[in-house]
């Protein structure tokens, strides 16, 4: 009440502060109301109704404890700058109230659900505000980086814009590469019936190929018998489902199943990416209507689990240098992959030193939930509201670590920015990195 | 002298002695000494008081006797016995546990007439 | 007096009640056909495995992280809510009136231990009260319609405790204790107070979700 209120007219970002210079409070009003009344239901009504305002989530939220425990920043108080008023006034607030609804839904929480454990009644505020999202996206005042790599999806069914031959001629030259190191490796294109389709997020073809290479040296190693696909459907990632785009989320969704079914695979192998496997594993599969994926997803901790655990790749020599593991929300409280992460840690690296908290406590990268991808004007909110991942960072670095392995993209790249930042040094690393590094290459 | 002196004395302390006892007999509280753990202290309860108070000369009202139909003696009264001794702790057929005899005797009336206590503190009055 | 009492001890109370059960199974079937017409999968993921293993591990002081990281709030709302829901139940004054009513009765409190725990759910209110003005983050959510839940909630209490120990005279405090608990019943289906209700389904979802979706530990 007393430190929110004040008007802040100064720009905020491109796509929203256009978006909202075109709202009318018919606009507002109908949105508001279509998403709350009509999209929403039971759950909607009974986190609203049921939260007590005990306070209890704010500890759980990076933003409030990065930002000196300003209330603005916890859960509830997110709930209470967004929802509440929208609620009360019925649809009927001003155009200011939703550019910051804006601003605090799409940049100032992660969705990344830690509060949801420790709210005592089990609210999701992160549906919270995903439905406020889907209010902005509704108003058509979605952050400009993020809705443009929502208007990609539409376009290309990629992130990235990556165009038809440009995927496969980055994966043909990977294969090129690759043949050097290991002669008779191929990335099998379109095979129909192969075990495993592999899918990737389209930045690693736009500008880590690296990765692909990677894989396709694990792959190569392992055995297993492998494809991608070479039409659109490769890209498993879904910034629709942040941007609140959830019919683009579903059509995503639905070319990648249909891809992988096309091929007649038995499951779907994914890359080191947290917000892809949610968006697979957890969110488009119920849009479109299956419980479960129609097709099983396997993500990529759990397939070094199974190549390691099985003996299918065996490791030459461990990584020497005493590393951290980071847990990203959605591979660990998302989907209880991090003993798993653990079982590979340990086979691959000499030392583990576990950061606190860890596993489905772990805190956000801050980076995630669609945050990276509203883009520079909001770099320094995700990287100045995320001073307590600094702090456990350097925690873990006191106790010996100096690499910090990163199972997913966006936590990868926010971790980056945040070692950058506060002068953490820790070297950051994908699973694949130090597999890839350290395996038998026979 | 000496020994008018000692009857004088004699007679006072006789007169104390009876005056004493039957001020104990006339009746304060109902005891509640039958209950093995009371939780309250007993209800306050001047026999003679509340009966003047109340115009109640029928001793039957309270010191009733029903035969074993249920059926109460319209000539027959109890002020020889204790309540306790029909009115267990608990209820017996239809016959009311003692707590509850009590209070639906005295609670009871005073509804119904419209006079006198009904709440649990103006009857269990703290010392 | 006799006519006030006898109303509110009689009529009042049915009225109370009713509202109370009426009430609460009302705002259940709600939320369940609201499930079934907007939100049926959430049928599909429930599971009674996780839904109890949540809610279990919840109704355990210190055994969830968040209980074990703030340890006054945990006790103070373990003995807050244990009290406000014991208390009315087996303190001695209403077994007397419901065996009197109905001829049912139970187990009952010792006076002395049933007044330390109205003291205590006192406590409790006073604590959360003290807890919306003193911390930021809950000061931040607060505004009067807590302060009045609050205020609802220990009334009865309040009045509990004044009636026992006799600081007034005659029936009336007894009344207003009555009056005060009928109003709190009454309005717990009307006010976020129904979280005695939802807060058990919206636990036993995200159980059901970290448990069998998540595979995570959402506690």
């Amino acid at each position: 009440m007393e430190e929110n209120q004040k008007p802040n007219h100064e720009k905020l970002d491109e796509g929203i502060d256009f978006g909202v210079s075109r709202l009318t409070p018919e606009k507002i009003e109908a949105a508001i109301n279509a998403v709350f009344n009509r999209e929403t239901g039971a759950r909607f009504r009974a986190y609203v109704e049921t939260c007590i305002h005990c306070g209890l989530c704010a500890d759980a939220c990076h933003f409030y404890l990065s930002r000196d425990k300003d209330p603005r920043f916890s859960p509830a108080g997110k709930v209470k700058q967004t929802v509440w008023p929208m609620l009360k006034a019925k649809g009927k607030v001003d155009a200011e109230m939703i550019r910051q609804a804006a601003r605090i839904a799409h940049t100032e929480c992660n969705l990344c659900k830690r509060c949801a454990i420790y709210c005592p009644f089990g609210i999701d505020i992160a549906y919270l505000m995903s439905m406020v999202r889907r209010v902005i996206h509704k108003l058509g005042a979605t952050p400009l980086y993020l809705q443009d790599t929502a208007h990609s999806h539409a376009a290309t069914m990629n992130q990235m814009w990556v165009k038809g031959d440009e995927w496969i001629d980055t994966l043909q030259w990977q294969e090129e590469e690759a043949r050097a190191e290991f002669p008779s490796l191929r990335i099998p294109l379109e095979v129909e019936g192969a075990d495993i389709m592999y899918s990737v997020i389209a930045p690693e073809p736009k500008f880590q190929a690296q990765l692909i290479y990677q894989m396709a040296a694990i792959m190569h190693t392992a055995g297993v018998r492998w494809t991608m696909p070479a039409t659109m459907g490769w890209d498993n990632s879904d910034m629709a489902m942040f941007s609140g785009d959830n019919e683009i989320m579903g059509r995503i969704k639905r070319a990648h199943f249909d891809t992988a079914a096309r091929l007649r695979v038995k499951r779907i192998v994914m890359g080191e990416c947290g917000h892809a496997f949610r968006s697979v594993y957890d969110m488009g599969n119920r849009w479109l209507g299956w419980a479960r994926p129609p097709i099983p997803i396997v993500h990529a901790i759990e397939f070094y689990y199974e190549l390691l655990k099985s003996g299918r790749l065996r490791i030459a020599r461990k990584y020497e240098k005493p590393v951290t593991l980071h847990d990203p929300c959605n591979v660990s409280r998302g989907a209880g992959l991090h003993e798993m992460a653990r079982y590979v840690a340990d086979q691959i690296c000499e030392q583990v030193v576990e950061m606190h908290p860890n596993r489905e406590y772990n805190y956000c990268c801050a980076a995630g939930g669609g945050v990276i991808n509203c883009g520079p004007p909001f770099k320094n909110t995700r990287v100045l509201g995320n001073k307590i991942k600094a702090e456990q960072l350097f925690d873990a670095k006191s106790r010996g670590a100096q690499t910090m392995i990163a199972p997913c993209h966006n936590c990868h790249s926010g971790l980056h920015d945040i070692v950058h930042h506060y002068e953490v040094g820790l070297e950051i690393k994908f699973f694949g990195d130090i597999i890839y590094e350290c395996m038998e290459k026979e | 002298m000496k020994i008018k002196i000692g009857i004088l004395l004699a007679v006072l302390l006789g007169s104390v002695l009876v005056v004493l006892a039957f001020g104990q007999y006339e009746m304060q509280v109902v005891e509640n000494y039958y209950f093995p753990n009371p939780q309250r202290p007993p209800a306050v309860f001047e026999h003679d008081r509340h009966n003047e108070t109340a115009e109640l000369w029928d001793c039957m009202i309270c010191h009733h006797v029903y035969d074993e139909q249920g059926v109460q003696s319209d000539w027959e009264s109890s002020e020889d016995q204790a309540c306790a001794d029909c009115h267990g702790l608990e209820d017996q057929g239809g016959m009311p546990g003692l707590r509850k005899a009590f209070h639906q005797s005295c609670k009871g009336c005073h509804l119904t007439e419209r006079k006198g206590p009904v709440t649990c503190a103006e009857c269990h009055v703290k010392p | 007096m006799h006519a006030l009492y006898e109303w509110v001890a009689g009529p009042l109370t049915w009225v109370a009640f009713a509202v109370f059960v009426i009430g609460l199974v009302f705002r259940l079937v709600q939320v369940l056909v609201m499930v079934r017409k907007t939100e049926p999968f959430i049928f599909t993921y429930m599971s009674w495995k996780f839904s109890l293993r949540s809610i279990g591990r919840w109704l355990v002081p210190f055994a969830t992280l968040r209980w074990r990281t703030s340890p006054v709030m945990t006790v103070a709302t373990f003995a807050f809510h244990l009290c406000l829901l014991v208390t009315p139940v087996f303190v001695l004054s209403h077994i007397v009136l419901w065996d009197e009513a109905w001829g049912v009765q139970w187990w009952a409190l010792p006076d002395a231990v049933a007044d330390v725990m109205t003291v205590v759910v006192i406590a409790g209110c006073l604590f959360f009260a003290g807890r919306r003005i003193v911390r930021r983050e809950v000061r931040f959510l607060t505004d009067a319609s807590d302060y009045f839940l609050l205020a609802l909630t220990a009334a009865p209490f309040v009045t509990g405790f004044l009636a026992y120990h006799q600081v007034t005279q005659g029936a009336g405090m007894t009344i207003a204790h009555m009056i005060s608990g009928q109003v709190l019943l009454a309005a717990i289906p009307f006010t976020r107070l129904r979280h005695m209700l939802l807060g058990w389904l919206t636990r036993a979802y995200m159980g059901s979700e970290f448990g069998g979706v998540r595979r995570a530990r959402d506690y």
